[in-house]
Order: structure tokens, then sequence, then C-alpha cells
């Protein structure tokens, strides 16, 4: 479908290419930060120069006076460009302080951009985050001093994992962290990864290997993905049993430990199957209507089960 | 002559209402969603917003996890070999004996491949057995496919309890449920009362919207490769050129059950109701197949034993009233129903079902109608039988053995 576009980010686009006075298209001769990102190859590539007033005697206290960009790209990548320098332009930023400017400040200038072009916005924010470490290397500023994290190009040389768009595990690591990134979706609109050829999303190591890995397996929780819950699965909990005598040690403790508390209460349990060390359980009588017949699952019988047989077993309610 | 049209498992009407909503996106907003200008993205937006409400039908579910198909068919080959193709590290399939040829089909074709088909069997009422089914549970085990309401008899499994025991056992098992029959007639709330379901399929045209286009709902974070290949359609899940007027009018449609359910699935329960007690009541010798389990209160499928079903339905054709004998689906085989086979419904009955289901536009002048003629349509056929005997107005006493000779 057609993209959705705030009037502020059609605005800004056709100021842009019609050069009204007050755009920033242009590169600033001799600036004193200048950084690139993307490539022609990847669909858009942005370069952004800027200007800074000079401290005389702490170059951490310059500011950045004036900005530019030229930039290869699509109707919202040339509105990320524009809408970067205006914010930097209008806030008296100094350069280390310009590196707060996030990806999210340029989409909330625009009033927002379609999912699908977030990455505009991402690679605003890392053109202007090299400019920044260019002019500390011009102006001999040590950004690790300020405890700003480099993120240099070689530290994040590692194993490409999207080679349609030619990006690494750790800056894919990096930016699944930074932004928040659940969903490979999500990671395609805001960095293009898995973006292309779409064979990096479920091959081992892909991207669902890396959310995995950074989010611990609960990148999926998030919002209505499916419930994520511990495998388990396959042998018997026990090696030193096996299981014929597991299963009558479970029979045994619900006989003789589970069984006559919930009779007491007018109900009862049924043990339905053991697999490996989940135990199926049914509850009977009273306890089947009853409200909390989880919680006398999970809190009484897979209280006692683990107590009494093994550690390792979970109650499943059936 | 009038139409009796009570054959709504197989398709519906297409509710006034949905032709209505349909109508400009023919002749007025006829472009191109995917294209860039201004009158398409009028169309774009329509189709955000038929998402957004079949989502919202479905438990205020993500947009973003409706997936526009062209049919049920189309939903459930996308499923089922989706998962399969992502997943290549695990071979083991479960499924059911009953389930619609788009499902089982799909699965024998998966079996070819070297994946391992499970294949629940069901009781005499239909239902399945979930000792069965937590033994049938591996670690090999990739999806669940499972039916939420069965086509030919209406019995509903208990997809709730079944996803959230798959889910509970490995959450890394798929679990697909064929929802073709119960949206639209039954509540479905993906996000409270359905949270273990991954995928689901369902169809337009059974719901009162058109042919050719279908839903699959796919949660956030399922491994699901894309079926239908090409252009970056549906995100990439699904190529090829949305079809906008029927996806606003299966939107349409969906919305309009879900505003009139509980009123028009009381009245047709009554009406299914009455059919059945009344048949019961007029003609000796009957059986409901599904009887003992939860139904669709839409569905009836009744069994007249020794005689045969063909024979109902053409002269009920004659009478205008429409009706089916076993899925639509597998007519032109010589083989009964598997699903009544499944449910080892007696050989006397299997060859005599019909399959009456009903639709809101239903009232009980149709029911008056089929209770006027049916009594007469089977008296035709049983004069025939060799195994009735008239003036008692039962099966001859020697039936069963005469049955048994000829099959031995």
């Amino acid at each position: 479908m057609g993209w959705e576009y705030s009037e502020k980010t059609k605005q800004l686009f056709m100021d842009a290419v019609h050069g009204k006075p007050g755009t920033h298209l242009g590169e600033i001769e001799n600036p004193d930060g200048m950084g690139e990102h993307g490539s022609i190859a990847c669909g858009d590539a942005m370069r952004f120069t800027f200007r800074v007033e000079r401290h005389p005697s702490d170059p951490t206290k310059d500011v950045i006076t004036e900005a530019k960009y030229l930039t290869f790209g699509c109707t919202s990548a040339i509105a990320s460009s524009e809408a970067l320098c205006e914010i930097i332009e209008k806030g008296n930023y100094t350069p280390v302080t310009a590196l707060q400017i996030q990806n999210k400040d340029i989409v909330d200038y625009l009033d927002g951009l379609p999912e699908q072009k977030i990455h505009c916005s991402v690679m605003g924010a890392e053109a202007l985050s090299a400019a920044v470490f260019n002019w500390a290397q011009r102006r001999g500023v040590d950004l690790k001093k300020l405890g700003i994290d480099m993120h240099d190009e070689e530290t994040e040389e590692g194993r490409m994992v999207c080679k349609c768009f030619s990006l690494s595990e750790p800056y894919i690591k990096r930016k699944i962290r930074e932004l928040n990134l659940r969903t490979i979706p999500q990671i395609t609109n805001a960095i293009k990864a898995g973006g292309g050829c779409t064979s990096c999303h479920h091959v081992p190591g892909g991207l669902q290997d890396l959310l995995d890995q950074v989010w611990g397996g609960q990148a999926a929780a998030a919002g209505s993905g499916p419930i994520q819950l511990p495998v388990l699965q396959g042998e018997p909990a026990s090696p030193e049993f096996s299981p014929y005598q597991f299963a009558k040690k479970v029979e045994r403790v619900v006989n003789e430990y589970i069984r006559p508390a919930l009779r007491a209460d007018g109900g009862d349990v049924e043990i339905m199957d053991i697999k490996g060390s989940l135990v199926y359980c049914s509850l009977r009588g009273a306890c089947s209507n009853c409200a909390g017949a989880s919680q006398t699952l999970k809190l009484m019988i897979e209280r006692n089960l683990k107590d009494q047989v093994d550690e390792r077993i979970r109650v499943i309610e059936v | 002559m009038k139409i009796t049209y009570l054959d709504n498992n197989a398709t519906t009407q297409v509710a006034p209402e949905v032709v209505d909503a349909m109508a400009p996106y023919f002749t007025e907003y006829y472009f191109n969603p995917s294209s860039m200008y201004e009158p398409a993205r009028q169309t774009g937006q329509a189709l955000t917003a038929a998402r957004k409400k079949i989502a919202d039908c479905l438990g205020h579910v993500d947009p973003k996890e409706i997936l526009f198909t062209g049919c049920a068919t189309e939903s459930n080959n996308t499923a089922i070999l989706g998962a399969a193709h992502a997943n290549p590290n695990r071979r083991h399939i479960i499924t059911t004996t009953v389930e619609h040829p788009a499902v089982l089909e799909v699965c024998r074709e998966l079996e070819r491949n070297g994946c391992k088909v499970t294949y629940l069997s069901v009781d005499r009422d239909g239902k399945l057995d979930t000792r069965e089914f937590i033994r049938a549970l591996t670690p090999d085990t990739l999806l669940v496919t499972i039916m939420h309401a069965n086509n030919e008899t209406g019995v509903i499994f208990p997809i709730d309890q079944l996803s959230r025991i798959t889910k509970q056992t490995d959450p890394d098992i798929i679990f697909h449920s064929d929802a073709t029959q119960t949206v639209g007639k039954l509540p479905i709330d993906l996000a409270q009362g359905l949270p273990y379901v991954d995928l689901l399929s369902f169809s337009g045209h059974k719901l009162h919207a058109p042919k050719g286009v279908g839903v699959l709902f796919i949660r956030r974070g399922t491994r699901c490769r894309p079926y239908m290949l090409g252009g970056h359609q549906e995100d990439g899940r699904r190529a090829g050129t949305e079809n906008v007027p029927y996806i606003i009018g299966i939107a349409r449609a969906l919305e309009l059950s879900m505003e009139n359910r509980v009123r028009d699935e009381a009245e047709i329960e009554r009406l299914r109701d009455r059919l059945e007690r009344s048949l019961i009541e007029k003609i000796a010798s009957v059986q409901v197949n599904g009887k003992g389990a939860p139904r669709l209160p839409n569905t009836l499928n009744i069994s007249f034993h020794y005689i045969e079903g063909e024979g109902m339905l053409f002269q009920l054709s004659g009478f205008g009233i429409c009706a089916s004998s076993g899925s639509a689906c597998t007519s032109g085989s010589l083989e009964p129903s598997h699903v009544l086979r499944a449910m080892k419904v007696p050989f006397t009955a299997i060859h005599g079902s019909v399959r009456f289901s009903l639709s809101r536009y239903n009232t009980d002048a149709d029911v008056d109608k089929v209770l006027e003629v049916f009594p007469q349509v089977v008296a035709n056929l049983r004069k025939l039988s060799p195994y009735w005997d008239n003036e008692k107005n039962a099966p001859r006493a020697d039936a069963l053995t005469l049955l048994q000779q000829t099959h031995s």
C-alpha cells in the first residue's frame, strides 16, 4: 500500500527538493565533522556534515552552528535528513550532546514515519554519530573518557548475518538492544536486516537466534506473541529410575499425599499421562469447577512432586 | 420455485450489506493499493481499515497478525507447509482423521516427503481422546493442526484446551486450527480465549462474504515461511495484489456476524433443534451424528438407516431444498464420508446421511418445508429398500443377516 506520510514529512521533502531557503541540502566545505551511513547498493545513503563554533580552550564546549546533508533515498530518507539538520541547528547542541539525538527524535519531529520507513530515521542518527566521532578525532577529544561507547566499525566487524545489506552480528545485536527490537519485522523496518532475500530469518545464527540471544527467548513474549514456557521433552527426568519406576513413584506420592487432601475437599485428581518429567493431571469432582484449580495444581501437586520425586517435574493441567 | 437453502456449511449467500460495502471498490476505488498516487492511498487506507476490523473481531489482536489469502484452503496450505518449511529440524505432525481435505491432503503430501503424521481418531460421537492426544506429542513434533469444528457434523473440538496442553508441553510446537466453520458462528478471541493458538484459518464465503477471500491469523513470532512467492504484499508473507473489494467484503461480513451473532445463533439453534426434533418424531430408524458432542448450533447431520443419501438429495432438490450428504469436497468419490467412517457410524446408516446447515437467512418456513416433504422422501426410498418392512415401518427382522451375507 502507499506510504502513509505525515504532512510534516511531505512538507520537508517538498521544501528540500525545491531548495527552499532554510533547507539543508548540500555539503559543508572543510567541515568540523563528517559522517556517512548506508550505501547506494542498499537503497539509501547519507553524508552528513556540520560546522561548529570552536570554543577557545575546551573543544567539548564547541557548539554546532550549521549542518548539511547529501542523501540518496526516498521521500522519508530526505525528510529525515532535513529533520535531523533542523533539530540540530535549533537545539544549540555541542557534538557530544548531539549524540543524545536518537532516531526516535527524528520520527517525532516528522510526526511519525510508516514502520517500513523507520530505517530512514536510523540512518540519520547513525550518520550523526559517525560525524561526531569524526569531529572528536579532528579535535582530539577522547569520547571514551566522557563515558561514550564508540562502537567503532572494527569491533563490529563480526560474522555477516544479513548478506543483502552487509550487516554483521555485533551491529545487529547492538541495534536490537538500543532500539528495543522484538521481532524480525521490527529489525527489518529499523535497520533493513532481513529485508532482502529473507534467508537469514530462521537459519541457525540468523535473526531469530540473535533476538533469542539478546532477549533470552523472551522476544516473542512481548505483545500478543506466543506464551513462552520452559522447554522440556524427552527422557525421564531421573536417570536413576526407569520410566516405569518413575511413574510408580509419582503415583505413590499422588496417592499418599495429594489425593487424601483433595478428597477432604470433595475433589480428586487423575494422572492422565507422564512424558519425561511432564505429569499431565486432570482435576475431578469439586476441584474440576474450582476457580483455584490451576493454583492447586501448581502449588500443591507440583510442589509435592518436586519435593518428593524430582525437582524437574512440571505438572500440566488437562 | 422458491429455493430453500440449507447448505450453509458449503457456502453462504452474500449479505446485501456486504455487496454494498464492496461495490465502490470495483468501479471507483479500483486502484492497486501498492501504488504511490493519492487515490491508491485511499484504497490502501480502506485495506488497512478492513484488516483492523478483522483483527478487532478476533479479540483485538494486532492487525499485522492478519494475512489475507484466496481461500481457507490456501490459508491451510500456507500454515502447514509454511510451518514445516520454517522448522526443518522437526518432522512430526499431529492432526485428526476428520479434518477437511485442505488439511489432510497437505499432511499426506508432507508424509510423502518424509514427515511422520499422527492421525488422531474420534469416538462414536466424533470426540477426540485427550489421552491419545497427549501420547502423540513427541520431542520431534513441529505442528499440531486440529480443526475448530467439523464441517460435516458440526462437532466442536476443544482447541483452547488442546493448544494449551501443546504449548505447555513444548512452546516450540506450532498450533494451527482450521476455523472455517466457526468464525462468525462462535466467539473467537485469540488474545484472551485462545492465547495458545499460533495459526488460524478461515474463509469469507462461509460467513456471507463472497468466495475467493480467506484469512490466516499468524501470531507474532510464529515461525512460518510464505507459500505464495512474488511481490512484497502482506509484509512479504503472501505475494499477489491484494483482492481489495473482497477483503472489504470479508471484513464487513465478519463485522455483521459479530453485531448479530448472539441473536442470530440463538434463532438458528432454535430452528435447527426444531428440525432435528421433528424429523426424529416423524421418521423411524434415524440417528443424529455427533449428538453426544458439543456441536455448532447451525448443523444437523442426520442418518436414515437402510437408504442412500443421494436419492434423498435428488428428491429434495425437486422441491427446491438444498442440502448435502457428506462434504461437497469429497463428492465424486464412491467412498462414504471419511468423517462418518472415522466415527464408526454403522454401515446401515453411513450412506443415508444428510447434512442440513442453517444461516441467519433461514426461517421457520424453511423448516416447515423440509418437514412437509421429508417423511415422504424417506418413505419413497424405504419402499424400495430390500431391508425395510413397510408394514411395520421398521427394518426387516432379517435385515442385518441379509447385509452380513452380502458383505461376507
